[in-house]
């Protein structure tokens, strides 16, 4: 049996690392990328060098960024008093994509998962404490996942800020937008219902 | 509700099988090995998307096979087509031509209700196996269920972690224990609903088998006696010395009593085999009355473990099926089957790996 030459076996096993590619996606990469035109590889291998140089996250919430701190954080006419916490940095984009938050964010960058060995030391949980005085910061929003660990950890966490004399709040629960009922399952369902809101 | 149409596709013993059935009975003859089992195992894994046998996807491929293939329509008020597949790398379910992305909207596609040799350890099983019951029936009952389930146990798994390390973080598993006691009251309220309903079947379901005077109850033994965020927190010290979660449903117990003794312990060996019927019987009747349609029954040689007399009380049950246009299958060697189930009935030959419809007999 042949196999692969060498140098095309390992970019095989180094491309089957990444998240989200398997054993044939991987080798089918590894093919398509040995036989493309020399620019898009080293395209691709400059791109790819320059963006792990550069990027990094930001010391003060935690997003990803080129420069320290991140633009978010200097930006001025964001509102310092409402601090947005968030797991992972790809949230942050979402909440800055519905365009209708105009505070500050923190990353947390995990949720407690006891499982995975995740403790609050683990989390940027004393750099989110350290923001609160300093930023004069009057109301944290909690907008982690609604699994078990992402709701142990608004609960973690809403009594570890407690003593803090900060507003802790979290998103709400409830229908998705511009669906009928029949979208929501029976959890989801029950939630909206505990969590339902006055006719104006 | 019935099973109009299986496929199978290396499954078990079966390299490829595509047989029609009506609604009524049938009855599945063969000798041993044959596949008559793996033909309810096929339907009971559509209706559950698990194995009554218990094992794993694995033990269910066709030996030599790459994955096993179990494809269905289902009538009930509309016709479903389902398909699952499954191998080592890859799985797929699919409910008329689409993927199915929550379990919970396809659960209840096919209801079924499974009659085995097992059932005994529901009787004289540790508690666990009765919780399982429990569980199936309320998923079977409530989809939602499920999901309450699942974030119960993923919050368990979680806590008992915490409570491993060597010094727990108080405030972690504080967090974990209000997700805990959310989703352990919400399994409690739904078992504490379901037990009394459950025991009025199965007292009547086990009267009708056995005619014998005892009174059968189910009792719900809840590990929480009253408040259970309370309850955890006076275990609390307990709990970090034994490093385990020692409170709430997972700890829950169905006390069977027969004529308020517990039946494991005083109950007869064909008293217990009666009770396991009853129970299933109870099942089958609870889904009925919720869902208006009877489940599809299926019966793996439990009719040989009865004598005549408690075999002619099981009979109501599978001529209501057959008159509510339900659907039973029945497995028999050929010397056993029952000679009261004579008329319309479907037989089928199975023969290694293949079914065959038999012609109608002339005794019934």
């Amino acid at each position: 049996m042949v196999s692969l030459p060498e140098t095309l076996h390992q970019l095989t096993a180094v491309l089957g690392e990444l998240p989200g590619i398997g054993p044939r996606t991987a080798e089918r990469l590894a093919l398509f990328l040995v036989q493309a035109p020399p620019e898009l590889t080293q395209r691709l291998a400059s791109a790819l060098l320059a963006a792990r140089e550069r990027i990094q996250t930001c010391r003060v919430c935690g997003a990803l960024t080129e420069s320290q701190p991140c633009a978010l954080c200097t930006d001025a006419r964001r509102d310092g008093t409402t601090l947005c916490v968030v797991e992972r940095p790809v949230d942050l984009l979402l909440i800055e994509k519905s365009g209708s938050f105009r505070g500050r964010y923190h990353v947390l960058g995990g949720k407690l998962s006891p499982l995975n060995g995740i403790e609050p030391e683990d989390l940027r949980i004393r750099e989110l404490e350290e923001r609160l005085g300093p930023e004069g910061v009057r109301e944290v929003v909690l907008a982690l996942p609604t699994d078990v660990e992402g709701d142990a950890t608004c609960h973690y966490l809403a009594r570890r800020l407690a003593p803090r004399g900060v507003r802790v709040t979290r998103l709400a629960h409830g229908l998705p937008v511009g669906g009928g009922l029949e979208f929501a399952d029976e959890l989801t369902l029950s939630r909206a219902l505990a969590g339902r809101q006055p006719v104006a | 509700m019935h099973l109009a149409h299986l496929r199978l596709r290396d499954f078990r013993n079966y390299a490829r099988l595509d047989a029609d059935f009506g609604p009524g009975f049938h009855l599945l003859l063969g000798g041993n090995a044959q596949g008559k089992t793996n033909l309810l195992e096929a339907i009971y894994l559509l209706a559950t998307l698990r194995s009554f046998r218990g094992v794993g996807g694995a033990q269910m491929v066709r030996h030599g096979a790459a994955g096993y293939f179990v494809g269905a329509r289902v009538l009930a008020a509309g016709t479903s087509d389902i398909r699952l597949y499954w191998s080592p790398t890859a799985r797929s379910l699919t409910l008329n031509q689409r993927p199915v992305r929550r379990l919970t909207e396809y659960l209840g596609t096919l209801r079924a209700v499974v009659f085995c040799t097992e059932d005994l350890q529901l009787v004289k099983g540790p508690a666990a196996r009765r919780r399982r019951f429990l569980d199936l029936l309320l998923t079977q009952a409530h989809p939602g269920y499920l999901s309450v389930l699942q974030r119960y146990l993923q919050a368990l798994r979680a806590r008992n972690a915490l409570l491993k390390a060597r010094t727990p973080d108080p405030a972690a598993l504080a967090g974990f224990t209000a997700e805990l006691v959310a989703a352990g009251n919400e399994i409690m309220r739904q078992r504490r609903e379901l037990v009394p309903r459950l025991s009025a079947l199965t007292r009547l379901a086990y009267r009708r088998i056995a005619h014998d005077a005892e009174e059968v109850r189910l009792d719900y033994a809840p590990s929480v006696k009253a408040h259970f965020a309370e309850e955890l927190n006076r275990a609390a010290e307990r709990e970090r010395a034994l490093r385990l979660t020692l409170l709430g449903p997972h700890r829950d117990e169905l006390r069977i009593l027969l004529d308020e003794r517990p039946a494991a312990q005083f109950a007869s060996e064909g008293q217990k085999r009666t009770l396991a019927i009853a129970f299933k019987m109870a099942q089958a009747e609870y889904l009925t009355g919720l869902h208006g349609i009877p489940p599809v029954l299926l019966l793996d040689d439990v009719m040989g473990e009865l004598d005549a007399s408690r075999r002619a009380g099981l009979l109501p049950l599978l001529e209501r099926a057959h008159h509510a246009s339900g659907q039973v299958f029945m497995t028999c060697t050929e010397e056993q089957w029952p000679a009261e189930l004579g008329r319309r009935l479907q037989r089928w030959q199975v023969r290694a790996g293949t079914l065959r419809p038999l012609p109608a007999t002339s005794e019934g």
